[in-house]
């Protein structure tokens, strides 16, 4: 090949591997394998959701678990494992995906707050203890008794097919 | 036109350029940040473990009468578990909804816009100033509106756009009362007036602000849910309504203008297993009395039916809506055609920030049509979205429109160019 032609496609494909390189670091995030597990209020009348489901309580689209208990969504602050996998296996949205989302869900009159940021575990454990109808991402190694976890598919936290991890 | 489109152009690049330099922290602080997240983590799972711990072990068995004196050293740790747990419940209590529980968000932008049609002028001008309420007023009950401050050459204009009342029963069945952005098509119900939560600069000829094509907004009342039907993922909207006033772009706010009320019924369906698709059919019927001339009353039925793919990477939105109207005294019928294929895509560097756009419209109203002014309208747009933040976009835009008054295929007048850049955000 003409050693000028080489330099050209050299110069042109530079932006391409920038790119790469830019978009590399967003991976390093999901490099954790621990699942992550749905935990509800204990009087939640529910045991198995799919993960069609959940991802439709989630979207704020199934906000009612009956008639009379709404659903309380709680997430992580940013940073946290459980919200990194909640936005990745079940929003597929980015964190900026993931804000202007809640922000035009207000805005269609179709929820009036947002989910509600939790900081910490224990935090999180106290509300989902706390308020009926709540529903939380909790590490599975951390899960702690006296709260319901859910099914997603068929499959509980370590089994094989549990899709949050 | 040029001079002023290059000196823009400069104020665009480095406004750009302020605001790439300040959305990315330093890669450092968030590596820390992490690190400590973790450390974090470590120590409520350490807490955790040591808590199961203390709990397994025997609980001494204590009377009022041998309870030992508390030894100096453990008071405080007793003290400072006591203030944990006392913060721990301030914070649930504090988490949980308090009624009302007013929320208030602004939406504004600022645009300029240059075009080669003869007669108009370059220049900037200030876009609509949006705020939207949202209230819970009990655990099934809520308040939303929504008012825009608009500039007008001599005056600002307010509006109130939205202002609805909802008592929900479940998720099968909600109940709004108030004026609404009419359930029909996608777009209308999905953007509302917020230019932020839009891809592009402008919405589309079919529900202009101000336009006549369909009502942009309804007052009465509307049922809404979910309808049970498994993968398919179904919902409705239900209303009935004023329908439109003595001018045919606004509704009968103060009151209807005639004994009939206009009625919409929208089914769309987002099906769980193509998560980002979406796809509805509306029908919306009303009696339209024109003062002008001699209080001509029409029958109008408006057909709509949307297809989007609402993720970022590829973005697709589509709407079609046919209007029909039938004079009730000569039974005269037109229809009216307009339609609008938008393709957008969320670039996957540079955090996603980029997204290209194209648009195509196009709308048919025949010479026959007696409720609009004639137009026939071709309409292509390319541009691109850059999200500076999670709240504020620019976006710029290059337009071709074609108008011409009459039958569609004898496009005579020459196309207008126009390039128009926005800042849109959300506060």
């Amino acid at each position: 090949m003409n050693p000028t032609i080489k330099r050209v496609l050299a110069i042109l494909s530079l932006p391409v591997w920038i790119c790469m390189v830019l978009q590399h670091p967003s991976s390093a995030q999901t490099s954790h394998s621990t699942d992550i597990a749905v935990v509800v209020h204990p009087d939640t009348p529910i045991t198995d959701l799919s993960l069609a489901e959940v991802r439709k309580v989630l979207l704020g689209e199934r906000q009612y678990w009956n008639s009379k208990l709404p659903v309380s969504l709680l997430i992580r602050a940013p940073v946290a494992r459980e919200r990194d996998v909640v936005l990745r296996v079940i929003y597929q949205m980015s964190e900026a995906q993931f804000k202007q989302y809640w922000v035009a869900k207000i805005f269609r009159a179709e929820v009036t707050s947002p989910p509600k940021i939790v900081y910490s575990n224990d935090m999180q454990y106290d509300l989902v203890s706390a308020i009926p109808g709540a529903i939380a991402f909790v590490d599975a190694r951390n899960v702690r008794p006296g709260l319901k976890v859910l099914r997603v598919d068929g499959h509980l936290p370590g089994d094989r097919d549990y899709p949050l991890r | 036109m040029q001079r002023s489109l290059l000196v823009f152009a400069v104020l665009f690049l480095t406004a750009t350029g302020v605001a790439w330099g300040q959305s990315s922290p330093p890669p450092d602080q968030t590596e820390q940040v992490k690190i400590l997240l973790e450390r974090i983590q470590q120590l409520e799972k350490r807490m955790s473990e040591l808590e199961a711990k203390q709990a397994a072990a025997p609980a001494p068995s204590l009377s009022a009468a041998k309870v030992p004196l508390p030894e100096p050293a453990a008071a405080p740790a007793v003290q400072g578990h006591q203030h944990d747990v006392s913060v721990e419940q301030a914070a649930v209590r504090q988490m949980e909804t308090h009624y009302p529980s007013l929320q208030i968000r602004g939406f504004a932008d600022v645009d300029f816009s240059a075009t080669d049609q003869k007669g108009t002028n370059s220049g900037f001008n200030l876009g609509q100033l949006d705020l939207h309420l949202a209230s819970a007023l009990s655990q099934k009950i809520s308040y939303f509106g929504e008012i825009t401050f608009n500039a007008r050459p001599t005056q600002y204009t307010v509006e109130v756009e939205r202002s609805i009342i909802r008592y929900d029963y479940n998720d099968y069945f909600k109940l709004s009362f108030g004026r609404f952005h009419t359930p029909i098509g996608y777009w209308n119900t999905a953007f509302h007036h917020g230019a932020w939560l839009q891809t592009t600069i402008d919405r589309p000829f079919i529900v202009k602000v101000g336009g006549t094509f369909t009502p942009v907004h309804f007052v009465g009342l509307l049922a809404e849910g979910n309808i049970p039907s498994g993968g398919l993922g179904l919902s409705y909207n239900l209303g009935v309504g004023n329908g439109r006033g003595d001018v045919i772009s606004r509704p009968g706010d103060a009151g209807d203008i005639n004994n009939n009320r206009a009625w919409v019924a929208k089914v769309y369906a987002r099906p769980p297993k193509l998560y980002g698709l979406e796809l509805g059919a509306s029908i919306y019927q009303d009696k339209i009395t024109l003062p002008v001339p001699n209080n001509q009353g029409y029958r109008e039925w408006i057909a709509s039916a949307y297809l989007v793919w609402t993720k970022g990477s590829p973005e697709f939105l589509s709407e079609f809506d046919n209007v029909h109207h039938r004079n009730i005294v000569t039974n005269q019928v037109t229809n009216s055609d307009a339609f609008y294929v938008q393709f957008a895509y969320r670039l996957p560097w540079l955090e996603r920030s980029l997204k290209p756009y194209y648009r195509f419209e196009y709308a048919h109203m025949p010479l026959s049509e007696q409720v609009f002014t004639h137009q026939d309208q071709v309409e292509s747009i390319l541009g691109l979205r850059y999200d500076i933040s999670s709240y504020a976009t620019f976006k710029t835009e290059y337009r071709n429109t074609k108008n011409q008054p009459g039958v569609l295929g004898s496009l005579a007048q020459p196309a207008v160019n126009g390039l128009f850049f926005q800042t849109a955000f959300t506060f």
